[in-house]
């Protein structure tokens, strides 16, 4: 399994702290032991009615153990703590470094949604078990190995009378382990769910007061906690079954050691001293054991967790091979078929020729396959018969790297990260210096909204940091087109969640940006069309029409008839 | 790993559990002037549930405060050779033993039930206020702010509930053992009793310490969770254009420093711990040495000595259980806060004081929610039908029963305008009465004296008489109402003037669920979903709802839309919201730019249908394509806030300067948009 490898080579990485851990926490819990050891030694000269005992040296003993396990059990601590974020670092560093090499054809199909809920959820579920669960876990075995090898060369009997509690904790926590990562993992999910409508409606306030919908939300929250609750009751009632295990094999531990032990020392087997370690000893086991259930209940949460995390490790990056390279700028599709799924094809048989410098719009109703063209011919994804090849070259058989430097697909996400604007620029060119960036902005039409930015380059920005108009977005996304600096570019309807005048507005400065690139834009707005050297309508995965605009307007077909409705 | 059926979980023990009752059918009002008074007043709805936890906790702590007596008293037994008292002391040990464990378990079963109710009922509220405030919540408070209590608050409240019982039992238990150890041995007794109070006095002071770490460490924490989820949101941007070592780097970085604030926790927790070892460590010495020497001189038995040694340790419990209930409360106390804050919010319509409070319900009205929360009354009754619909302000006057665009040059002035049609409250312009809840019980009693006269004629009597009571209005100027008819809409119950005026705004929100959730809104029942899914052209739509949704088996309706439809394309999420306003069939639909992302074709076509859907209903369309405007009946001109000229498309294009430059796109240098490409076009055109 995986996630079984993912974990042993977290480990062998972290070897050396978890070495570490384990001797520290065994310094600990044999100096911990001193004290009961002592007071049996106490009692046993006391029950002996010996009048001279070595107290001055027993209190000094005791107090150098104390000082000892002081030290140790803050060691321990701290130690468990290294190795908990040293681990949890790590995990979530390398599930960020999986996300950015997923492949973009899969990034578009998935979309991002599902990762982005495993790298909230999942690994802030995962952050209280690696932090607490692994290293207490360790130092909880440690712990009771500890304790039940002091009691075995206290006395041996006692360890044997301390065992007869293992088939009872055995039955119970075996019941309980079956059916407890399953609920848990129900009873967290349903909390998020009550979390998650009520988000909704906040965020959605507007739309739930203009459709009247309060009443409605109110009753899916309460359903969703009526959901929630009664998995809260299932796992409750999972650990009334639990807790009188776990209480009830105590008993049996300390009331195996005392009365057995007791009997043993009336017999003569044991002394009344070593009897009395081994009952504070065997107190002392309910902790670690404790421990130790309540951290692998949580590890098996966290295994789920765990699993959805490792499970982005999985998808192979695609290397592509590196010998393939275009030679020239011209793009073709040939008879390109594709679908989404094996039966149902999207695109049938386009056949395409874009001469390098070339404006293309493909213009058509939703739905037609548009956009899947476009995305083929992005190199996104790879078309199911046919070849889509840049400068004779297929554009599939490439290296991702490569293909961006040539062809960038814009489409209406223009997502503005947090950080600093210079960040947001520099992803495009990670070494450009000032002067190009303000250059790029320039180009756009952003530099005037930029300069008054309190902090210019460094300004924050995104969710968080100073406001930014969807304009402004739009004017960031395509300053990185610039630096980016591809020689063809894939517009997918790039301005279409702006208002009228701002998408005008920014197709002018657009319009400069692309000065001799090759475009293939897919049109909404049919002034775009008209701007373009060629149109291909698309509908039904066909090209109908194909043309300049004039020609389309003079062969008086659907695209005609558009274009008089829309001009007037 | 078998997830266990939902039928297992009716089948927990008979014993009387609060849970049973959730949801709550009344979560209640809460008393939401500070943070205090709310946790008392979730204390003060849970006492029975907190008496039972401090009851079985008692027995609980009991038990295991006697475990040391009964190790002595075995002890003694084996000292003195008697076998009879041995079985005594193991017969006692099985009782204590059972008596703690019961208690154990109850303690736990009702201390986590009160944790349950108490979030359960939080949640239940908090879904109750946000419903009311609507659209003006966050107007009022950031939204961040109410999914904070809904997702961190509600645990952290929830835990000192919980802890509450536990500790108080702990107390009790702990008081009764120091008491009976200094009555039986005074000298030991006040040793442990000092002992303990010091040891409390050092670690009180080190737990502030190390909250405030855990809190730098949360936040650490929050951020790297943020720059990791905004990286993943745009990871699409990332492959497409570069960029991925700059953003690792930076999460990288982001990510060591919450390792380092998370370790720099630790240590205060592990100084905290060592302070736990040391100082009882230190009293166990003293209890050892000072009973040797009494045990020595026989002034107490051997066995007593192994008790005393016992009940010194077992101190230690309620010691965590008082540290742990004080984090509790630590914690809790911003969190309830916060709660009691968002919770005390009204919808105090600064904007209508003559609204009547007939609206979404709050607090007492929810009692009564089968007529506040009224889906269906007819509101055709309450304005006259074939109502003009008219804006003293602008001037705009849209006919009754038509097809009516509107265009702006501005579209901010678009969405005010859409906006104040419906007689929505405007956006604020200031954060100046954001201060929320200065005076919740004013308004609550105002809704008090309406509902006197509630059942005589329903909401909207009350509302009138509320409105009658002559309320100071607001001092700030309002402007006047838009009219429906002769009724101004302000003067209408909440509900019927969002349940005659429909605004779709220019960003309507796609609520998560199936395709048939999406439509089951409050609707009239004269169009279909069918219907309108056609008539907004969504048939693509369709396709890829059931393409991404394999659930669904193949039927639409059935297919789930992710939150806020992210899944899908903005044309396509825009024309399922157009669907959803058309279901709902409202008496006038005022729709803000609703075709903006969708394209031509698809456009034209959705033109065509909302004619036909909408015949004989009033419909108000803001914006500048000609393919829409050409279909509308009347079209209207808003320039600089007025309402200048109106006329058909081609009227107005042909006789208006304005009008045409706004429509055609024509650019304020004089010349052409057109003119320009078309001369690049001539040039360029290769193929």
């Amino acid at each position: 399994m995986t996630v079984r490898a993912y974990v042993r080579e977290l480990v062998r990485r972290h070897r050396r702290a978890f070495t570490v851990l384990v001797v520290v926490n065994t310094l600990a819990v044999t100096a911990s032991m001193v004290g009961p050891y002592l007071l049996g030694g106490l009692v046993e000269d006391l029950a002996a009615g010996q009048r001279d005992l070595p107290l001055g040296w027993t209190v000094t003993v005791f107090a150098f153990a104390l000082v000892v396990q002081t030290y140790f059990v803050r060691q321990v601590r701290i130690r468990g703590a290294v190795l908990g974020e040293h681990m949890l670092a790590d995990l979530r560093e390398d599930f960020l470094v999986r996300s950015v090499q997923l492949p973009p054809g899969i990034l578009e199909r998935a979309g991002t949604g599902d990762l982005l809920s495993r790298i909230t959820t999942d690994i802030d579920r995962l952050a209280d078990a690696m932090r607490e669960a692994v290293p207490q876990l360790a130092i909880g075995v440690v712990w009771v190995g500890l304790l039940l090898g002091a009691l075995t060369i206290t006395a041996p009997p006692l360890a044997l009378a301390a065992l007869i509690a293992l088939p009872v904790l055995m039955v119970g926590c075996r019941w309980y382990f079956r059916r407890a990562p399953g609920a848990y993992r129900a009873e967290a999910a349903g909390y998020a769910a009550v979390a998650a409508a009520l988000a909704e409606t906040v965020d959605a306030g507007r739309t739930v007061e203009s459709h009247r919908l309060g009443a409605r939300r109110v009753a899916l929250s309460d359903r969703r906690v009526g959901e929630w609750t009664a998995w809260e009751r299932y796992t409750l009632w999972l650990r009334t079954i639990l807790f009188p295990t776990v209480n009830l094999s105590n008993v049996l531990i300390l009331g195996g050691v005392l009365v057995l032990g007791g009997v043993f020392v009336l017999q003569g087997w044991i002394t009344v001293g070593q009897l009395t370690t081994g009952a504070l000893l065997a107190q002392m086991l309910f902790e670690p054991v404790g421990l130790i259930l309540r951290w692998y209940d949580e590890l098996q949460v966290a295994q789920v967790s765990l699993a959805r995390l490792v499970g982005v490790r999985e998808i192979e990056p695609e290397d592509g091979e590196d010998h393939v390279a275009p030679d020239g700028r011209d793009m073709r599709a040939d008879t390109v078929r594709f679908g989404y799924h094996e039966s149902v094809d999207v695109l049938h048989g386009v056949s395409l020729a874009v001469p390098s410098g070339t404006r293309i719009a493909l213009v058509g109703p939703s739905g037609a396959g548009k956009s899947t063209l476009g995305r083929l011919l992005a190199g996104i994804y790879a078309p199911r018969s046919g070849d889509i090849t840049l400068g004779g070259a297929e554009l599939t058989r490439m290296p991702a790297e490569r293909v961006r430097s040539h062809v960038t697909l814009v489409n209406q996400e223009h997502h503005v990260f947090v950080g600093s604007l210079r960040d947001n620029l520099l992803l495009a060119r990670t070494d450009a210096d000032d002067h190009e960036l303000w250059s790029a902005l320039r180009a756009v039409g952003g530099e005037g909204w930029a300069r008054g930015l309190s902090d210019g380059l460094d300004s924050e920005v995104g969710s968080g940091g100073q406001a930014v108009t969807p304009a402004q977005a739009q004017q960031v996304a395509l300053a990185r087109l610039v630096l980016a600096d591809p020689h063809t570019l894939v517009l997918d309807e790039a301005t279409s969640l702006l208002d009228p005048r701002a998408a005008r507005h920014l197709e002018r400065s657009l319009a400069q940006v692309l000065e001799g690139r090759t475009v293939i834009a897919i049109a909404h707005r049919l002034h775009t069309a008209h701007d373009a050297d060629v149109i291909a309508v698309v509908e039904e995965g066909r090209i109908s029409e194909l043309g300049s605009h004039e020609a389309l307007v003079r062969e008086g077909g659907p695209y005609a008839a558009l274009w008089r409705s829309w001009h007037g | 790993m078998r997830v266990p059926p939902l039928c297992f979980v009716s089948m927990p023990p008979k014993d009387v559990m609060l849970i049973r009752e959730l949801p709550y059918a009344d979560p209640g009002v809460p008393d939401a002037r500070s943070g205090r008074h709310f946790l008392l007043w979730l204390g003060r709805m849970q006492w029975a549930g907190q008496a039972k936890s401090l009851a079985w906790g008692l027995l609980h702590m009991g038990g295991i405060a006697a475990v040391p007596l009964v190790m002595g008293m075995a002890i003694q037994a084996v000292v003195t050779g008697s076998g009879a008292r041995l079985a005594v002391a193991g017969g006692l040990l099985a009782l204590v033993g059972v008596a703690s464990t019961v208690g154990d378990t109850m303690l736990h079963r009702t201390a986590v039930s009160n944790w349950i109710t108490a979030a359960a009922r939080v949640q239940q509220l908090l879904a109750r206020r946000t419903a009311e405030l609507g659209a003006t919540l966050t107007q009022r408070v950031a939204a961040g702010e109410v999914v904070a209590v809904s997702t961190g608050d509600i645990e952290k409240i929830g835990w000192c509930v919980e802890s509450v019982s536990r500790f108080s039992a702990g107390l009790l238990v702990a008081l009764g053992v120091g008491i009976g150890l200094v009555i039986y041995e005074p000298q030991l007794g006040l040793l442990v009793a000092a002992g303990l109070l010091v040891l409390l006095l050092t670690i009180l002071p080190l737990l502030p310490r190390a909250t405030r770490r855990a809190d730098v460490q949360r936040e650490e924490a929050g951020r790297a969770t943020e720059l990791a989820a905004d990286t993943v949101a745009g990871l699409r941007v990332l492959r497409g254009i570069g960029g991925e070592e700059l953003f690792l780097e930076r999460y990288r970085r982001a990510s060591q420093r919450v390792r380092r604030a998370a370790v720099r926790t630790a240590r205060m927790w592990a100084a905290i711990e060592a302070v736990q070892v040391a100082l009882p460590g230190l009293l166990l010495l003293g209890v050892v040495w000072h009973g040797t020497r009494l045990a020595l001189d026989g002034r107490i038995a051997v066995g007593e000595l192994v008790t005393v040694y016992g009940a010194v340790t077992f101190l230690l419990v309620p010691l965590r259980m008082f540290q742990e209930f004080a984090m509790a409360y630590s914690f809790s106390r911003p969190s309830a806060a916060r709660a009691a804050r968002v919770l005390a919010l009204r919808r105090t319509e600064e904007a209508h004081p003559t609204r009547p409070s007939g609206g979404p319900p709050d607090g007492d009205a929810l009692r009564t929610r089968d007529d506040a929360w009224s889906e269906d009354q007819d509101q055709e009754d309450i304005v006259e039908p074939n109502a003009d619909l008219f804006d003293p302000e602008t001037g705009l006057c849209v006919t009754a029963g038509g097809l009516t665009a509107v265009v702006c040059g501005d579209p901010d002035v678009a969405g005010r305008l859409a906006a104040r049609l419906g007689g929505h409250v405007p956006e604020p312009a200031s954060e100046a009465e954001s201060e929320p809840g200065g005076d919740p019980y004013d308004a609550e009693a105002g809704s008090e004296d309406g509902s006197a006269g509630d059942s005589k004629d329903g909401s909207a009597g009350a509302a009138v008489r509320d409105a009658d009571e002559g309320k100071a209005p607001h001092p700030v100027l309002r402007q006047p109402s838009v009219r429906l008819g002769d009724t101004p809409l302000d003067e209408l119950p909440l509900d019927t003037a969002r349940g005659t005026v429909l605004v779709q705004d220019k960003d309507p929100v796609l609520l998560s669920g199936t395709l048939r959730e999406l439509l089951d809104v409050p609707r009239s029942g004269r169009v279909s979903a069918r219907e309108a899914l056609e008539a907004a052209r969504c048939g693509d739509v369709l396709e890829a709802l059931v393409r991404s949704s394999p659930e669904s088996g193949g039927d639409p309706m059935a297919a789930s839309i992710t939150e806020r439809g992210r899944s899908l394309s903005g044309g396509q999420r825009q024309r399922l919201a157009l669907a959803r306003s058309l279901v709902t069939d409202p008496r006038v639909l005022v729709l803000d730019d609703p075709t903006s992302a969708v394209d031509a074709h698809t456009e034209a076509r959705i033109a065509e249908s909302l004619r036909r859907i909408r015949t004989g209903r009033t419909t108000v369309v803001f914006c500048s394509s000609p393919l829409m405007l050409d279909r509308a009946d009347e079209v209207r001109l808003i320039s600089e806030g007025k309402a200048v000229a109106s006329g058909s498309h081609q009227e107005l294009l042909r006789d208006n300067q304005a009008y045409r430059r706004i429509v055609t796109r024509e650019t304020h240098d004089g010349s052409t948009e057109e003119a320009e490409a078309a001369a690049e076009a001539e040039g360029t055109v290769t193929a």
